[in-house]
């Protein structure tokens, strides 16, 4: 057999271009299926772990998906805002830890979670270096947004303004990058943990400034009695929270009305998720009570329907694929019709010449095999960005 | 003795070793002492009350700091953190508290109950300024406690989070609330008994924070900013005089001993000096009850 | 050497028939075999090889009767024991010189490749003068090249008789001469027997033997 594959091999590396060719077409055809498999498989389970570890979102009315999409892979769609008073309605009923979530605002592309320290413990997310956020500002970063942006604790991150002209409010804060959490292998490694206050904070309802009553510059005040200075909104803020400025921030009006964009529930116990799912089957409010499952388990639905089209579609190039292979062979096979009455009248059986054929076909094989695993290596190591990349943006 | 025997028995010792790993029952995490941190020292005692032996109370704040103003350092607020339960006064109480990011999940506002009850308390000045319009900087009475009534409903919420995390140890606990609500209730009775009948006594206090105690007694009180460890200043003992003008006050409650010169300054005046301690901090002596019981005898001379 | 006694032969759709009652080569005779296009020249080394399969008469080569031999008896003793020459060369383009020569070690397990055969190999180009050219493609040789490198991959198993069918027939005269030599030359030295099918009768003074097949029985049908 080795003869055989000495010659298959001199014959192929001979023939370059069909060799190769033909190794690219069996090793798109045979990678292209499983690509597809692996990344659905991959999809399915980031998005389905995610949405398993996930009992219960509250949020708005509105779209299920949107709301799970935002809450647990912190996708661009913001859902509608509900009140931080959702929060305290699920903790209240003393059925669910209530964990709030206020996604909206971004470094570049990575998502500020604004939250409670609650989601580190629920998502056993564990700080690699620093330490767990602890003021107003600090925010600790996910293991590949901290590669991205290239931050280490004692850096700084500043939140990007949320449109360019944008003159009401979404001050660029300045936050203090006090941790890098360990790699979770989900959307958490891409996300800007922060305390929901800071979050507040970025979008200017929190905020810290000179006392007015005291500021020696007099065109910054509209109008002043003994019971209201009104400043105007040039009144300088700061853009970073700092020891010495902390004490000036401060939040006006009452907390429970300050949004968030949803309240994960996590149930005391089973019974407990069942009834409070109950409370909000019969409330008239705007908020939704959603099992991420089961919005889930829809996606996948109609994911797998158009893998399965897809699936279809490759069979049948496939199929077209292995016909033109035969094809090219019984051609090449023609080709050498002489060649192979030569070795005959040498005194090669034709059992020989079948064996000549198969360590090619076994040769271009193999070689597409590689290939395929080569190609499967960067594919394995970036699903998770492909994944996310693909599906769930 | 052969090498081999002696591997034996040391397999064998190991062997038992990882036998009574499995037998011996571990301290498990629903059994341990809990590790509890409050914001003020009323909390701590209530918590050491409640709590008995199943608790372990942190209160880092220094015995010469007021708890409401303290700021922790990042170490501090890391304990915190740590902590299985953290209690807070609510009701503004600590300003730090939200500055910082505490597990909601740990952390218990003992008034949130009665949040409906609480005292607002406007400040001299409000500002406005950008889009979002006119923003009061609203405050709310924090020295909840010494309504005693509330005080039971603070040490109330203080035992129902225990239980939560210990509910094994649930009787202990509600026999600690038990007598201490006892306690309290024999407070408040007893200050009831002595304001009886002399609701309408115009008296000063040192400093806004009685707030709760003037409500729950319906007493006639009005308050000045005098510091006990403070000489008062000549403006101070204008307005005072002002105020003395249409509110013929005898007395004037502080919150700790006055220095002898505003003491004389006052009884030029005509008016009394008493101490009712708050009590957020430590006392230098006794505890919270043994105060308060004290509170409650000063008071009498207002109203005898 | 070679003995054909009583051979009759046609194919079994052709038109063609071969009959030749009596016919022997000496060991070492150097032959060659002239006749007309289609008189059945190629057809008689097809015999003799075993390749082209036979019922009627007798064909010896040495000991072997090729008549009685199995079909993977008579490949095995085709290669190890005839060596052929093609006016075409029919070397293999995907092969260098040193490959094509090895070739019939390659496809017969009744060869076995070894050190052994590799130093004799290369002795063997090298004393055909391809000592320079082993590592070279089949499409970078000249006529003659192709040629001697035809004559080595024939030489190689030592064979006892070789079959050559126009060898020289597609080279130039000098060429002719020179290739002709070289295996005149190979055939003295492995004490091995030639028989050549020829057109080039400038030539056939050089052979021991002259076999013309129009002197033999050979049928065209009407």
């Amino acid at each position: 057999m080795i003869d055989s594959l000495y010659l298959a091999w001199k014959y192929l590396s001979f023939n370059k271009v069909k060799t190769v060719t033909l190794i690219a077409c069996i090793t798109l055809i045979s990678f292209l299926p499983g690509a597809l498999q692996l990344l659905l498989n991959e999809s399915e389970r980031q998005l389905m772990s995610r949405a398993v570890s996930t009992p219960l979102v509250v949020g708005a009315k509105g779209s299920a998906l949107d709301l799970v999409m935002n809450s647990l892979y912190f996708d661009d769609e913001v859902p509608e805002l509900i009140s931080m008073s959702a929060t305290d309605q699920v903790m209240d009923t003393d059925l669910a830890l209530p964990i709030p979530l206020y996604v909206r605002f971004h470094v570049r592309n990575y998502p500020i979670v604004g939250t409670t320290l609650d989601y580190f413990e629920f998502r056993k997310l564990k700080i690699a270096h620093g330490r767990q956020i602890a003021v107003l500002g600090d925010c600790v970063v996910g293991a590949a947004a901290a590669k991205a942006l290239n931050v280490e604790p004692g850096d700084s991150l500043v939140s990007s303004p949320q449109t360019l002209f944008d003159l009401a409010g979404i001050y660029p804060l300045k936050m203090k990058v006090t941790g890098i959490l360990q790699k979770s292998h989900s959307p958490d490694d891409l996300g800007i943990f922060v305390d929901l206050k800071t979050a507040w904070v970025i979008q200017g309802l929190g905020h810290g400034h000179q006392d007015v009553t005291k500021i020696s510059d007099q065109t910054l005040i509209l109008k002043k009695t003994d019971e209201n200075v009104a400043a105007s909104a040039k009144l300088f803020h700061f853009q970073e929270i700092t020891e010495k400025n902390i004490g000036t921030f401060h939040f006006h009006g009452d907390l429970s009305v300050y949004p968030v964009t949803a309240v994960i529930a996590v149930p005391y116990d089973p019974k407990s998720g069942t009834i409070l799912q109950g409370r909000y089957l019969s409330k008239e409010a705007g908020e939704q009570i959603i099992k991420p499952r089961t919005v889930i388990d829809g996606l996948l639905e109609n994911i797998f329907r158009i893998k399965n089209v897809l699936d279809a579609v490759i069979s049948v190039v496939a199929l077209a694929t292995v016909m033109a292979i035969v094809l090219v062979f019984a051609l090449s096979l023609r080709l050498r019709q002489r060649e192979i009455e030569t070795i005959f009248k040498l005194g090669c059986s034709r059992a020989t010449i079948a064996r000549l054929i198969t360590a090619e076909i076994l040769i271009i094989v193999i070689a597409s095999a590689i290939l395929n695993v080569l190609l499967m290596i960067p594919l394995h190591l970036y699903t998770n960005d492909l994944v996310r990349l693909l599906v769930i943006q | 003795m052969s090498s081999n025997a002696l591997k034996r028995i040391g397999f064998y010792l190991a062997s038992f070793a990882l036998l009574l790993l499995f037998f011996v029952p571990p301290v498990t995490a629903a059994d341990s002492q809990l590790s509890v941190y409050v914001v003020n020292y009323p909390l701590k005692y209530f918590a050491e009350r409640v709590g008995g032996e199943h608790v372990k109370v942190t209160f880092p704040v220094p015995g010469d700091e007021d708890p409401a103003y303290w700021t922790p350092n990042i170490a501090t607020i890391g304990a915190y953190q740590q902590a299985d339960l953290i209690l807070l006064n609510g009701a503004g109480y600590a300003k730090w508290v939200d500055k910082v990011s505490l597990p909601r999940s740990k952390t218990v506002d003992t008034s949130r109950k009665f949040r409906n009850r609480l005292i607002t308390v406007k400040e001299t000045t409000t500002h406005s300024h950008g889009a979002a319009g006119q923003h009061a900087h609203e405050n709310l009475a924090f020295t909840t406690w010494i309504d005693f009534s509330l005080a039971t409903a603070q040490a109330r919420a203080v035992a129902a989070a225990f239980t939560r995390k210990r509910p094994r140890f649930k009787a202990d606990f509600e026999a600690g609330y038990g007598r201490l609500a006892q306690d309290l209730a024999d407070l408040d009775r007893h200050i009831e008994k002595t304001v009886a009948g002399h609701q309408a006594t115009p008296l000063i206090v040192s400093h806004p924070v009685y707030d709760y105690l003037v409500q729950r007694y319906g007493l006639n009180a009005r308050s000045v900013h005098w510091e006990p460890d403070q000489r008062p200043m000549p403006g101070q003992i204008i307005e005072l005089e002002k105020m003395l003008a249409d509110h013929p006050a005898k007395w004037m409650v502080w919150e700790g001993k006055p220095l002898p010169a505003a003491v004389q300054l006052l009884v030029d005046l005509g008016v009394g000096s008493v101490v009712f301690d708050p009590c957020g901090n430590v006392p230098e002596g006794g505890d919270f009850l043994e105060i308060m019981q004290q509170n409650g005898a000063n008071l009498k001379q207002i109203f005898e | 050497m070679l003995a054909i006694k009583d051979l009759k032969f046609h194919y079994p759709t052709g038109n063609f028939s071969l009959s030749l009652s009596d016919f022997s080569v000496a060991k070492g005779e150097k032959v060659a075999v002239i006749g007309p296009s289609g008189s059945g020249k190629t057809t008689l080394l097809n015999l003799v090889s075993g390749i082209t399969p036979f019922v009627q008469g007798e064909i010896k080569v040495g000991e072997y009767a090729i008549n009685e031999l199995a079909d993977a008896q008579r490949r095995d003793f085709r290669i190890c024991n005839i060596g052929f020459v093609f006016q075409e060369f029919e070397l293999i383009d995907y092969l260098n010189v040193h490959d094509n020569i090895l070739h019939p070690y390659r496809i017969n397990a009744a060869l076995t490749l070894d050190q052994n055969v590799r130093a004799r190999a290369a002795a063997l180009a090298k004393s055909m003068g391809l000592g320079d050219k082993l590592k070279r493609a089949i499409s970078k040789l000249s006529h003659g090249e192709k040629q001697r490198t035809a004559i080595c991959r024939a030489l190689l198993p030592i064979p006892r008789l070789i079959l050559a069918d126009e060898a020289t027939g597609n080279l130039d005269p000098e060429n002719k001469t020179r290739i002709l030599d070289l295996l005149f030359e190979a055939v003295a030295e492995h004490k091995a027997t030639l028989l050549a099918v020829t057109h080039d009768h400038e030539l056939l003074n050089k052979f021991d033997r002259v076999i013309d097949f129009r002197d033999f029985q050979v049928e065209e049908a009407a």
